[in-house]
């Protein structure tokens, strides 16, 4: 999907009904199946199982206690799949752009600005992440629960590093706030279409099954 | 007695990233082996190929006698295992004391390592790289961060290596030690420009001061700040 309003707009709305009803979440799911290049999965594996892991955990929980852990984990799972959708298919500037074509050259720059260092930041983290694990095992030490937190360490002391350069390369620009940017985008032919599915999996999922079914007690 | 070889051979090794490849071919015998390249051609990878932690797309790696191999990376940060400066040593399989005397950090022992600056970090990562002997040594970039006392001293520590095969990647162009073989990456390829001094006749990495006393019909032998001192006194008589 080239269009990042419709992109971001479609996971919104799979999100929320995947989230409110099991039937919403179906339908989320027959969405990610029908418009989504689904190998691009395989490319994020270790993040995808590492997540449904863990939702997995906190729907066995939920089962034991309370119930509808089984509910709670294919909603949840479908939630990770629109995410990792998302997170493919996004290009660096593309929150920028939104932002300001939603909110303007002042809020919505300074908006767009912060969650595109938010991202920057995150891919930097990983980046960090696979070199420490690369340096264990120069030294020959295996990654488990004693390395956790000189990783961690490591890795907070990088983003505020980081983040002190960005702060730093601003003020030194001169930088106040807002700036100007003029919002371009393309709209592949399917886009629209994805996007029309997508609202109507959310509408679909906030009207009751018994609207279209009649339901024997 | 037997004599063990120790040798690395790339056979079109050949690594791929998203807009980028590299293709590696030539082998890597006992001595010092200097691999140039612009910032960004390939050389931490090409690093990383040698160490066996980065997956080939094709092509293969061949080791002989290489029962040892330690990998420098270009920035210390990633290196951090330790909570503190000794225990950070002590990581590395050698004595803190040791280091921390040889490095002027033994006041910082208890201190986190993340506290020292980035060349502190790089000194006390080098020092504990160093004081262990590889059969296969490689350094990425490991003159940055350095200032020029400190990387004539760390030269001079990998001249004083008489045993195994030790590669340094840099872009570095002032300070350098003596080689055995010069290395260059172009346009994604590994090519071997040969020993010096005849190297410097392919090398198109090769330093400023090289061809300024290459013009002025002084080569150096080699390209340690020793041989640029003998060539530029040759010069002046």
């Amino acid at each position: 999907m080239q269009d990042p309003r419709i992109r971001l707009a479609a996971a919104a709305f799979l999100s929320v009904a995947a989230f409110i009803s099991l039937q919403g979440a179906a339908a989320a799911f027959l969405w990610w199946l029908v418009f989504t290049p689904r190998l691009q999965i395989a490319k994020r594996v270790r993040l995808v199982f590492s997540l449904i892991l863990l939702i997995a955990f906190f729907s066995l929980v939920r089962e034991l206690f309370g119930g509808s852990g089984l509910s709670y984990f294919s909603r949840m799972t479908v939630i990770v799949l629109i995410g990792m959708w998302l997170l493919g298919e996004q290009k660096p500037g593309e929150f920028l752009t939104i932002s300001v074509w939603l909110f303007g050259d002042r809020i919505g720059f300074e908006l767009g600005m912060v969650a595109e260092m938010g991202m920057q930041s995150l891919v930097s983290v990983t980046a960090d992440l696979d070199r420490i694990q690369m340096a264990e095992k120069i030294k020959g030490m295996q990654w488990g629960v004693y390395s956790l937190v000189p990783a961690g360490l490591v890795l907070v002391h990088g983003a505020l590093a980081r983040a002190e350069d960005t702060a730093e390369l601003l003020a030194v620009r001169g930088y106040r706030s807002g700036g100007t940017l003029c919002p371009e985008f393309l709209t592949g032919p399917l886009d629209r279409v994805a996007g029309i599915c997508a609202l109507g999996v959310f509408l679909s999922a906030l009207m009751p099954v018994s609207e279209f079914f009649i339901l024997y007690r | 007695m037997e004599v063990l070889m120790v040798r690395i051979t790339l056979n079109r090794a050949y690594a791929v990233r998203d807009h980028w490849s590299l293709t590696a071919s030539g082998t890597f015998q006992e001595g010092v082996h200097l691999v140039s390249g612009d910032v960004g051609s390939g050389k931490s990878t090409l690093a990383l190929m040698m160490a066996g932690l980065f997956s080939l797309s094709g092509g293969c790696i061949e080791k002989e006698g290489i029962i040892s191999t330690m990998l420098s990376l270009q920035f210390p940060e990633l290196h951090v295992t330790g909570l503190s400066v000794a225990e950070e040593c002590a990581s590395w399989g050698v004595d803190p004391g040791e280091i921390l005397d040889a490095t002027g950090l033994a006041r910082r022992k208890d201190a986190s390592p993340l506290s020292l600056s980035r060349g502190e970090l790089k000194r006390l990562q080098l020092a504990c790289v160093l004081a262990k002997d590889y059969d296969l040594l490689l350094l990425d970039e490991p003159f940055s961060s350095l200032d020029c006392g400190e990387k004539a001293k760390l030269c001079a520590r990998i001249g004083q290596k008489s045993q195994g095969i030790c590669v340094i990647f840099t872009h570095e162009q002032d300070i350098l030690p003596r080689v055995t073989r010069i290395w260059e990456i172009v346009d994604g390829t590994l090519v071997d420009c040969g020993t010096p001094p005849d190297a410097f006749r392919h090398w198109r990495h090769v330093p400023p001061v090289i061809r300024k006393l290459t013009a002025l019909g002084s080569r150096p032998d080699n390209i340690s700040l020793d041989d640029l001192r003998e060539a530029a006194c040759r010069i002046q008589g």
